[in-house]
């Protein structure tokens, strides 16, 4: 899910970087290529460029519970707890893919994700992860729909469009799962099919009766005749999580920077949110705003909230991040992941890439935590001690 | 600085060492950053080490595609455990469609041919594909696949819409640069339209239009993993675009290097065969 689907001409809303190359480019071609050999070597080595105000840069793709981002650094809200808190947050958008691949190779500092990725990315590439907002999870954005009334039962041997190795065949595996068909899954063909084409692919191939993905995707296929949903993420609540996650190293650096850039994209997230859960028309000036990130309609977007269960408060986060319910889901996840070999081929057994929870409860190996589950930012804002 | 000139003469080993150093500097350069990377953190992934990426290769290379086949594989010889491997099941697929693909360029050449050689059929045809060899073919894609599925047609018929304009247009300019008079000389030595086409016109250009298909094999590989990458089941690109999934580099990087191997033994058989066949073809 959650891989934004079109082409977004957003402004970048803080400096970009091609900016400085421009100046750069007329002291003559030797400079020029000189610094763009030195740019290479130091992203090669991903030496940090430490300025004098520390500086972070959030990524972000364009999904239901990821726009308020992009709302949080226009609004200025952003800008503002960065100042209280003496550093820079920058915030960038991304396509979804790219944006792990930026956070793993630690060129960002913070990066919106699910889960899943979280712990099949960087976890597994031995980048000690740490999810400090849990923003919301997925109460039926993700859905499985299938032509002419088919059932799950019916799978086996049927061709199944949807992005592998994802959340959408996490769903569809799950959904097969509850209703008893486990055994049957190795009979369904999975058709690899690009998220960006996967709405059009389906719709205009009738010989394809399944397909997996998320919305806006899935408001898009369901207009068309004779397509229903058979299933979709509201049956597994609480599975799909969409987090905030950065690197524990960033949280542990010495002069105590990434502490402050934590406590300040927590306290302006839950201040968006705030204004975004102001019931009635009151939040449709908010609402309006975020839904530019998609370059969605206000509808459109009010309809894709309600398929995702936000976490307005700090607290109800705190709650959810504290329950047993994230340790079995973190579980499924983790053997989901082990089965199809996201964590990578090395990789021998599930307790491998360990994962640890607030209350310091660990799943895997003790020494081998790669995902931690942190309350501490979120639990500083439902006190109100940010 | 005689050595800087035009006229400079390095000799044997100067050459060898000269082509080989951006070789040398790359790879140093990727490896010094892996063990950079590798120091920091033990299960990097975004750059392997080599003994990684022999391991990523081997297994690719060595292991079976389907789980089921497990059993059937271990214990048998080197060249039976490939032929049901990841790799050569990839390769077969892709293969195939790259194939059918080429084989499909030569109608192209056909119709560029006879498009320079007769005005009514020019007349007919170089219009519209002058102007279909501006359309980027992949942002058709959804009217590609109303038109042509989404199993393998669209996949081969996206290079052949990709790839054929340039290559007619390529055959139309080449015959047009035939010298007239060759082609009155044929008339006036009483051959007929066909034979002038055939025999006089398409036999000279022959070895230069082959030359063109070998330069655009690229544009077709090119084409081909997009396909594989949008929609598909097997394939390399299909292997790649999964193991990015959760950055399997380790086999990505030397199944790029794989393609480019059979990119390159493919190129190298037909520049040959080009020149065995047509002894008197000078230009490469």
């Amino acid at each position: 899910m959650l891989l934004p689907q079109l082409n977004i001409s957003l402004d970048d809303l803080t400096l970009p970087s091609g900016r400085g190359s421009v100046t750069l480019a007329k002291r003559g071609t030797c400079f020029r290529s000189a610094a763009s050999i030195a740019l290479a070597i130091g992203l090669m080595a991903s030496t940090p460029v430490r300025a004098a105000t520390p500086s972070f840069t959030v990524g972000w793709s364009v999904y239901v519970g990821w726009n308020p981002y992009y709302y949080m650094a226009k609004s200025g809200i952003l800008r503002k707890w960065a100042a209280k808190y003496g550093i820079n947050i920058r915030v960038q958008r991304f396509d979804y893919a790219p944006s792990l691949d930026a956070f793993v190779a630690k060129n960002i500092d913070a990066c919106a994700m699910t889960n899943m990725e979280a712990l099949d990315m960087p976890a597994a590439a031995g980048v000690d992860t740490t999810a400090i907002i849990i923003g919301d999870y997925s109460n039926g954005n993700d859905a499985v729909i299938v032509r002419q009334n088919l059932t799950l039962a019916q799978m086996p041997g049927k061709q199944v469009m949807l992005v592998e190795k994802t959340v959408s065949q996490y769903l569809f595996e799950r959904a097969m799962a509850i209703n008893g068909l486990e055994q049957q899954i190795k009979q369904v063909h999975y058709l690899n099919t690009s998220d960006s084409d996967i709405a059009s692919a389906f719709l205009t191939n009738q010989s394809k009766p399944v397909v997996v993905t998320w919305k806006p995707l899935v408001s898009q296929i369901l207009k068309a005749k004779d397509v229903k949903v058979v299933f979709n993420s509201s049956q597994i609540p609480g599975e799909i999580l969409d987090l905030l996650v950065v690197p524990s190293e960033v949280l542990n650096r010495a002069d105590g920077s990434g502490q402050k850039f934590a406590k300040a994209i927590t306290g302006a997230w839950y201040e968006v949110l705030k204004l975004m859960s102001v019931p009635g028309p009151a939040s449709d000036k908010v609402l309006t705003d975020i839904a530019q990130a998609s370059q969605d309609s206000l509808a459109s977007y009010r309809e894709q909230l309600a398929t995702t269960h936000m976490f307005y408060t700090p607290q109800s986060a705190v709650d959810m991040a504290s329950s047993a319910d994230v340790k079995r889901t973190m579980d499924l996840v983790r053997r989901f992941c082990f089965q199809h070999g996201l964590l990578g081929e090395k990789t021998k057994s599930v307790d491998h890439v360990a994962v640890q929870f607030p209350d310091g409860a660990v799943l895997g190996r003790p020494e081998r935590i790669r995902f931690r589950f942190s309350t501490a930012y979120m639990q500083l804002a439902a006190q109100g001690k940010l | 600085m005689s050595f800087l000139r035009i006229h400079a003469q390095p000799g044997r080993t100067a050459i060898w060492t000269l082509s080989w150093s951006l070789f040398a500097v790359g790879l140093i350069l990727y490896f010094y950053a892996a063990q950079q990377r590798h120091r920091e953190n033990p299960d990097d992934r975004v750059m392997p080490t080599i003994a990684q990426m022999v391991r990523g290769f081997s297994d690719a290379a060595l292991k079976p595609a389907a789980e089921e086949e497990v059993q059937a594989a271990s214990g048998s010889s080197l060249l039976a455990r490939f032929r049901t491997s990841m790799l050569w099941t990839d390769t077969l697929a892709s293969g195939r469609r790259f194939l059918i693909s080429v084989a499909l360029l030569f109608p192209a050449v056909l119709l560029g041919l006879h498009m320079a050689m007769f005005p009514v059929i020019g007349a007919f045809f170089l219009r519209f594909i002058l102007f279909f060899d501006k359309i980027v073919a992949l942002s058709l894609l959804p009217i590609l696949f109303i038109a042509f599925g989404i199993d393998e047609l669209s996949k081969i018929m996206l290079i052949v819409i990709g790839v054929t304009p340039t290559i007619i247009l390529d055959t139309f300019n080449l015959t047009k640069s035939v010298p007239r008079e060759q082609i009155v000389k044929g008339f006036t030595l009483g051959a007929s339209d066909f034979s002038i086409t055939y025999r006089i016109v398409f036999k000279q250009i022959w070895p230069r239009v082959l030359n063109s298909i070998r330069l655009n094999l690229k544009a077709v590989m090119l084409f081909l993993f997009a396909g594989e990458m949008i929609a598909s089941t097997d394939g390399l690109a299909y292997r790649i675009a999964l193991l990015r999934r959760h950055m399997g580099m380790d086999t990505i990087i030397p199944y790029v290097l794989w393609v480019a191997l059979l990119l390159f033994l493919v190129d190298f058989a037909m520049n040959k065969l080009n020149h065995k066949l047509h002894p008197w073809f000078q230009e490469r």
